[in-house]
Order: structure tokens, then sequence, then C-alpha cells
């Protein structure tokens, strides 16, 4: 970085001041200005780094610990995990969060992929309608339907499994998901639909065998998106899970409520519970963040 | 069939499935809690009180104490879009490095709020991170767990929750910048304007959609997201310092029992929602309008 000339990346001319050819003396004052203003940015970004990243380094760091070697602040050791594993089904709970993010997105791929191609491609009247129906129970705030969605889930039965979270998260994330595949599907060109379907292919199997293939990308965003929703979230899971059936960050929000397990124990269980978001997150980040942005309509 | 009536055909029976989880599992849900609402019910006995459940409520100290809460935690809300408006600024200086920061920053965007929850309730405790930071700095005897005060800890909410949008918000706003016509800014610097002036008057004019973007999803946050924060770091308390009126559902609903008066709770939380998404709702048209 100290070596770099001043076209060093970023080193946009700051006020205009190199104007003219005529500047000539003052030409190694402006580069040393773009160099210091560009080491200015570096060192400012590591700041904000290191605030981002230090919670992770607190966690990791008091992982490793006993409950007395936390209080000292020295010393490390496993203790902290054994408590952890000795207090939290660790193995299961992630299982469980595996099978209901599994199902749950399995769902919400079918329902949006479908109904995505059927409100971009197939229009009906009063499809418009239908689709802003459903893009509009986005507004709906989860906590306002807690309680009947509860009695209903309860009075099917669908509290004592998977099954009820599973219903919940899939509804939860349908109207974002056919709002993005609805986009995406839009984009592809309808002449190729329609020649597909005079082929013969009718429009079901226009779809399996055209659509979805070209819609890999907005699936995969929606995947990634729903995964890191589902793994993180807590109330839904809190209240609709059965204790045997609850998920990892679940169990970990109750045992942390318990006030009784040890700061360590509490770190190694939030380090072990963010691994797989985080692993996820670095491979597809590029698909979450278009996920995030395309919310806003462009 | 002709070409037009099974293309008519296919489009329903495709959409169906969405239509009726969405109506199975949110939309029905909404009317029956506006009639939970006007009734006295503890899950098993239901009595009807009518509209006037809703004027008991209005009269509850406890509820507008509630709502001063939600009230508070707007303030929260400049802090969690300007930092990461200077923080996208900062990464759209594009200094060398600068795709790796940027995954750095987002990374918390990944992590669920239980676990931000967990770092945050040792961070303002008072053996905490906080409390030994401020005594290197000379506040040593000050030593207080930060969320053992009732505005105290909502303050400590607030920060964390803060700290949580940094990542979505910055994410909208370097997306907003990348859009931005660069021989604007160009043009700007041709005019003599330096950086500061170039960000007031050039860059963040145009940024106005995604700010508004921003403005409604970091307000729906602060509404109906804080949940897990809430719930790990101080349980709604001390006393009702830090319940919101989204936990304050979930305690009247599903500590106390009470299934009418925490639905009539989340019928108000729906009600103020569906207010900043009309006005979101009009501020897109606004600028479908201007050709944006």
């Amino acid at each position: 970085m100290a070596t770099a000339p001043a076209t060093s990346p970023g080193s946009t001319d700051p006020g205009g001041l190199a104007g003219g050819p005529a500047a000539g003396p003052r030409l190694g004052f402006i580069r040393l200005r773009k160099k210091s203003y560009a080491w200015a940015l570096f060192c400012l970004m590591v700041v904000v780094a290191v605030i981002m990243l230090y919670p992770f380094w607190y966690m990791l760091d008091n992982a490793f610990r006993s409950a007395g070697q936390f209080d000292r602040q020295a010393g490390h050791s496993l203790a902290g995990w054994r408590e952890l594993f000795a207090n939290l089904p660790v193995a299961s709970q992630m299982l469980n969060s595996t099978l209901v993010c599994a199902a749950a997105i399995a769902i919400i791929l079918a329902v949006s992929t479908t109904a995505g191609f059927a409100f971009a491609k197939l229009r009906y009247r009063g499809s418009g309608i239908v689709f802003l129906l459903v893009v509009s129970a986005l507004m709906v705030p989860l906590q306002s339907i807690i309680i009947p969605e509860y009695v209903n889930l309860a009075k099917f039965n669908l509290t004592s499994s998977y099954a009820g979270a599973v219903l919940v998260y899939a509804a939860l994330g349908t109207p974002f998901a056919t709002f993005l595949m609805a986009t995406y599907y839009r984009g592809i060109s309808d002449d190729l639909i329609e020649a597909a379907v005079m082929d013969g292919l009718g429009y079901e199997r226009t779809f399996l065998r055209i659509a979805i293939p070209l819609s890999l990308p907005a699936i995969a965003t929606v995947t990634v998106l729903q995964f890191i929703q589902i793994w993180d979230d807590l109330l839904v899971g809190l209240l609709f899970l059965p204790t045997s059936q609850r998920t990892i960050t679940v169990g970990l929000a109750t045992l942390s409520a318990g006030r009784t397990t040890s700061i360590p124990a509490l770190m190694a269980g939030s380090l072990i519970s963010a691994v797989p978001a985080i692993i996820v997150y670095l491979i597809f980040q590029r698909h979450l963040i278009k996920g995030l942005t395309l919310g806003m309509g462009k | 069939m002709s070409l037009k009536s099974r293309r008519r055909r296919a489009g329903i029976v495709l959409s169906i499935p969405a239509v009726l989880l969405v109506v199975a599992l949110l939309g029905v849900p909404i009317g029956q809690a506006v009639y939970y609402s006007m009734t006295q019910w503890n899950g098993i006995t239901a009595t009807w009180i009518g509209p006037s459940a809703y004027v008991a409520v209005f009269k509850d100290p406890i509820f507008w104490r509630v709502l001063e809460n939600n009230g508070l935690l707007l303030l929260a809300v400049p802090f969690a879009i300007g930092i990461p408006l200077l923080i996208a600024a900062l990464l759209n200086e594009h200094v060398r490095g600068w795709r790796f920061f940027r995954s750095v920053y987002f990374l918390p965007t990944a992590i669920s709020w239980v676990v931000i929850g967990m770092f945050a309730l040792r961070f303002f405790s008072a053996t905490g991170v906080l409390n030994e930071l401020l005594s290197h700095v000379g506040f040593g005897s000050s030593a207080t767990d930060l969320l053992a005060g009732e505005s105290s800890a909502l303050a400590a909410l607030a920060i964390t929750f803060i700290f949580s949008m940094v990542g979505t918000n910055t994410i909208i706003f370097l997306t907003g910048m990348a859009t931005l016509d660069p021989t604007l800014i160009e043009a700007a610097k041709v005019d003599g304007l330096n950086r500061w002036q170039i960000f007031h008057r050039v860059t963040l004019p145009l940024l106005t959609r995604f700010v508004q973007f921003s403005f409604v999803i970091t307000v729906i946050s602060a509404f109906s997201a804080l949940f897990s924060l809430i719930f790990v770091m101080t349980g709604g308390g001390p006393g009702f310092g830090t319940t919101t009126l989204e936990f304050f559902v979930y305690q009247t609903g599903f500590q106390q029992v009470q299934f009418g008066t925490g639905a009539l709770y989340g019928i108000i939380l729906f009600v103020i929602m569906a207010v900043v998404g009309l006005v979101q709702l009009r501020l897109i048209r606004a600028d479908d309008s201007e050709g944006w």
C-alpha cells in the first residue's frame, strides 16, 4: 500500500486540485495527499472491521474457558464446551434446525416458483390482484397473528411435531419468495415460453423443463435468504415446536434465559449455532445480497 | 380447449398453493385476531366484550408505557441509517481491500439476533466489556450493569439494535451508490466541490429512494424484529423498561395466557405497521411518477 503510486485504487482527486498541467510543483504534494487520504480510509475501514468482528472474537476467546477462567479472564480450557454439551442436546438440535429449514424451504420453493411463474407468464383475469394479495402479506407482523395461529395449529394437533413450525415458516417466507420469483420470470421472454408450449410441452412441463432451469439463480437466492432467516429465528420455534424438537437457536435462547448456565458454555453454544449460517453466508453471500436488495423493487 | 383458456387454467392451478398457504396461515388469523381482541379469553372460556376492550386498553397506563418504549426506540432509527450510510460511503471509495471489508461488515447479517443478544448481555453487564473500556478512560467507579436500569436497558437494547442493522442497511446504500452515474460525481469535482460537498449535495439526494427503503425496513425491524434481542437480553425488564408492543403480545398471550388482550395488542401493532407500509407505497409511487 505504502509503495503504491498515485494511481492507487480510489485515488480520485479530492477537490479538483489537479485542475491543469500547470499544477507542476504541487504534484508531489497532491500525490502525498491522495496517498494519505487512502491510508486514512484504510485505517477507518480497519477500525469498523474490528468493531464488527469483536463479538465473534469475544465468543471465541471466552468459549474456551471454565467459569473460573472467565472471571479471571486468564487461561483456556474445554470446560465451557463440556458444560454446553451436558446441558444442551447440541447435535439433535442442530439436526432439528436442519430438518425444519429443509422442509420449510422445500415448501417455499414449490409454491413460490409455481405462483411466481403463473403471475409473470400465465396471467389470468384478476391475477394482478391475487399477486398483490400474496405479496401484501409481507406487511403482516407475525406477532399480530401469533395467538390465533397458535390456537389453530394446536386445534389440528400440529404443535406436537415439526409440522406447525414448518408451515408457519413456509407461509412467512412465501410472499417475498413469490415476489422475487415473479420478478425473475418477468425477465424471461414470452416467446420462449409460447414456443415451448407450441412444441407440445404444455404449460406444466414448460414450467418444469424450461422455466425452473432458467431460474436457478433466483432459486438460490430464495434458498439462502430463507435458510438464514429460519435458522436464526426464535419466536416461531419457541412457541410452535415441542421441547424435544427445538432448533438450536431456540435451545440456546432458552438455555440462556434459565440464567444457570455459565457464560463460557453460552458463548460456545452461540458459536456452534452460528457456524452453519456463517458458512452459508461465506459461500453464497452474493445471492444473499441480491435477495436483500431486490426488495427495493428494481 | 383453446390455448388461451389452457393458459388461464394453468395460471390458476399454479398460483393456488401459494394463495392457500398465505390465506390460511397469514390471512385468516388476522380476522380471528380482530375477533379475539374483543373477547376476554384465557384459552378455555371466551366472553365477548366488544370494542370496549380497546377502550379499557387505552386507559391502561402500562399499555402507554410499552408504547412509549416503541416511540423511544424510534430514536435509534437515525443512527441505524446514518452509520451504515457513512460506512457505505467509506466502502464506495473503493480503497484497496474494500471487497474484503464489505464481506466483514455484512457478516453479522447472517447471525441470529439471539447470538448477538447473547454477546450484548455480556457487553453491557457490570463486569462486561463496556465497563472495562470505560474504566480504562477514567470512569472506573461508575461500573454499573446497564441492563439493570429501566432507561439504560432500553438504551442498551437500542445500541444493540443499531449494531444489528448495520449490515443490512450498508448493503442497501452500497447497492444504491453503485447505481449512481459516475459522470455526475466527476462533474461535481470539476465544479470544485470537496468530498463532503459531493456526498452531501450530489450523492445523498440521488440516494433518496434507498434511504426511504432502509427507513421503512428499519422502522419495521424496530417494531417487529426485536423479540430475540429482548428475550435474551432483558426479558422485557427491568419492570416494563424494555417491553415493546411485540414483546407485550408474547407476555400477555403466552406468559399470562390472556389471549384476548394479547391479540388486541397484536392488532394495534398491525395497524401501526400498515400505516408505515402505506407510507412506503406512497413514496414508491411518487418516485415512479418521477421516472425513477
